[in-house]
């Protein structure tokens, strides 16, 4: 009957008690909220980091992965090839060679890593095959030559991303409603190449009020974005003998994951092409790169080809990928510091509500210690209207908690405004929220937890009440 | 049967500053069965007295011994375990759970002593009956009238088949026909249930229909009649 009359006690003021349980499911929400973009943009940096960068295990000779020696290859390569193909723990893998090169376009040069590739192995590894932008081209196809995969980056590096407003466009603009006045500004650069998004961006600032340039400018920017597919680069490097070697490729298409780091510094070509130039009558494989059926599997794999050769050495994504790593790591920190912060401030809200609720029943306190209620039965109905009051609204923040964040997981959150600044360092611009069901029972053992230690001091309260004193009050 | 021994209890409040002697050198004994109110004017000791008997407080000096059992001798946790299974208390100002019913109210103490739910049931519907309140059980307390509420509290003390009852002024707050109607209810009941009653009253109406009444002036015991019915 104890826990049916701390049920009804709790809602002796309802004003009172809903303030309480709003304040906690409130505060659950943004807990929920907080850990499912925290979480989901965890989960993003994982998935790129080994589907887009560094797949589940990578194999180097050791040689080359602490000096990028180039002559220095992946060491019994048979041998590894033979377990490759045996382990029923792979799923698929590919063979790459890899050169560092400057790269140069008629208008601009960088360095990057160029990755001699098989295309279709390389599907079967990674993901950058889906990562084309719109307009950008198509991925290296095996049986067409002289072609090159670079980046978004690296285009508006070497300047093949440029801007235009052409005719057709400022047709397309008129027909979709745009402004007159805004038109007659797009016309003023009719035609005019723009190298790089920031002189785009800085004419249409000159151009465009700034009302307009909030709600038209990303589409204009958009619209305007020209690729110079087909577009020739010149490739440098050393062959084997240590002569300078240049070879000349056209842009076949523009791919942009969200690691800006790794896009500017990876271009790809066909395997064959890059031997060619090298001066290599086989494929020089400076990597091999894995990708697993389970996880679960990631060290039995790095034994087995750790054991085949000292000369080779062999990394899983957590070693090649620090950083998201870090942060898989991290998340249950991260409960215990967003939930952690958002109990201990709700804690003094139900303290504050529990201390006026004893407060006001003390004649009813003392008459139940009177007719024989014991202590352990006193502290048991506070402990569990604390629980109730504290539980009801944590249950309510976790089923709203979870349903905006199961309605963001599929619209996505999306912070364009600081989508370079994330991309830098691996995180995409657009986050899709995610709640695994350890976090609910963490949140439900959390609240338990603040519940029975916030009902600690007012029950001590009420403990130490003179049944004969609260019974002469009136 | 002897049920309860009182021996030359004293209580003294602020013995350290200004020493009020609230009970003094009280003794007496009750019967099983009685019905007993305890008389006197306002400051004489009757809610004193009946507090030390209900082991609510202690005294300064003296023994309270309830079938044979000397309350002094238990600690707190065990008194408290000794008034649930022995003492019923009503209240002047009823005191019910507001947030239970009547019939909950009732089967309250029943819980606490873990008696079966059948059991309980079936006593609270009795004792309801007997109160004449078996059509408001399902009422809470704010929808009853002070005598209606006061008949629950009777009824809750009860319940469990305690020793004895202490009742504070039970028909203080109450208008003259539900006074009466309550003591009609305490006598029937203490007939039929055999269980003793001490009760508090200014009131004389309610006097005239105990068996016996003590009169207490300055914390003593002035009279002590015994009426033959």
């Amino acid at each position: 009957m104890i826990p049916e009359i701390a049920w009804k006690n709790i809602w002796r003021n309802k004003t009172r008690s809903l303030i309480v349980m709003t304040s906690v499911t409130l505060g659950i929400i943004s807990g929920v909220l907080l850990v499912g973009i925290m979480q989901g943009w965890v989960e993003q940096r994982l998935h790129d980091a080994i589907y887009n960068e560094v797949s589940h295990i990578q194999i180097h000779n050791a040689e080359y992965f602490d000096n990028e020696n180039i002559l220095s290859t992946i060491d019994s390569l048979d041998e590894v090839i033979s377990v490759l193909e045996s382990m029923p723990e792979i799923k698929s893998w590919t063979k790459r060679t890899k050169l560092t090169v400057i790269a140069t376009s008629p208008w601009a040069s960088t360095g990057l890593f160029i990755y001699g590739i098989n295309p279709e192995k390389e599907k079967a590894v990674t993901e950058i095959y889906t990562k084309i932008v719109p307009g950008g081209g198509e991925y290296l196809d095996i049986n067409k030559t002289g072609y090159i995969l670079i980046s978004d980056k690296t285009a508006e590096i070497l300047q093949l991303k440029q801007y235009i407003v052409t005719a057709p466009l400022i047709e397309k603009f008129r027909n979709a409603g745009l402004p007159d006045n805004v038109i007659i500004k797009l016309d003023s650069i009719k035609n005019i190449r723009f190298r790089s998004p920031k002189e785009f961006k800085t004419i249409l600032e000159k151009k465009l009020t700034g009302k307009d340039l909030k709600r038209y400018g990303q589409t204009i920017m958009d619209s305007a974005l020209d690729y110079r597919i087909r577009n020739r680069l010149q490739l440098t490097f050393s062959d084997r003998d240590g002569n300078p070697v240049q070879g000349t490729f056209r842009v076949c298409g523009i791919y942009k994951t969200t690691n800006t780091g790794f896009d500017q510094a990876s271009a790809f070509v066909n395997i064959n092409e890059l031997t060619e130039l090298f001066g290599a009558g086989t494929p020089l494989i400076h990597e091999i790169a894995i990708r697993l059926h389970d996880t679960e599997n990631l060290e039995t794999v790095k034994n087995k080809f750790s054991a085949l050769s000292g000369k080779n050495i062999v990394h899983t994504w957590e070693e090649l990928a620090p950083d998201a790593a870090m942060m898989n790591d991290f998340m249950l920190l991260y409960y215990f510091i967003f939930i952690g912060i958002i109990m201990l401030a709700l804690a003094f809200g139900i303290i504050n509500t529990m201390l006026m609720a004893i407060l006001e029943r003390t004649k009813e306190l003392g008459m139940l210690m009177a007719i024989g209620m014991n202590k352990k039965r006193i502290f048991s109905m506070i402990m569990l209207e604390t629980i109730f009051l504290t539980s009801t609204g944590a249950v309510a923040g976790m089923f709203a908690g979870w349903g905006l964040v199961s309605l963001l997981g599929k619209t996505g959150i999306h912070f364009a405004s600081w989508g370079e600044g994330f991309e830098a360092i691996g995180y995409s611009a657009s986050v899709y929220p995610v709640v695994t069901f350890d976090f609910f029972i963490f949140i439900i053992v959390t609240v338990v937890i603040t519940a029975v230690l916030s009902s600690i001091w007012p029950a001590r309260k009420a403990l130490k009440l003179n049944p004969v004193e609260t019974l002469r009050t009136e | 049967m002897k049920i309860l021994e009182l021996k030359k209890v004293n209580k003294i409040y602020n013995e350290s500053e200004v020493p009020v002697h609230a009970v003094r050198d009280v003794t007496l004994e009750f019967e099983e069965g009685e019905f007993t109110a305890i008389v006197g004017p306002s400051g004489s000791g009757k809610t004193t007295l009946l507090n030390l008997i209900g082991g609510l407080d202690m005294p300064t000096s003296g023994e309270i011994i309830i079938n044979g059992v000397n309350l002094a001798k238990l600690k707190p946790s065990q008194l408290i375990d000794f008034r649930l299974k022995n003492i019923g208390f009503v209240f002047q100002s009823y005191n019910l759970i507001p947030v239970l019913t009547a019939r909950e109210n009732v089967e309250f103490i029943m819980s606490l002593q873990k008696w079966p739910v059948k059991n309980r049931e079936a006593r609270t519907y009795e004792l309801l009956k007997a109160v004449g309140l078996e059509e408001r059980m399902n009422s809470r307390p704010a929808k009853l009238s002070g005598g209606q509420q006061q008949r629950v509290a009777v009824a809750r003390a009860l319940a469990p088949k305690p020793k004895f009852i202490l009742a504070d002024e039970p028909t203080a707050n109450l208008d003259s026909k539900a006074a009466a109607n309550l003591i009609d209810i305490m006598e029937a009941l203490n007939i039929e249930e055999k269980i003793t009653f001490i009760f508090s009253t200014h009131d004389p109406r309610i006097v005239k229909r105990a068996r016996r009444v003590i009169t207490l002036e300055d914390g003593s015991v002035f009279s002590d009649e015994k009426i033959k019915v």
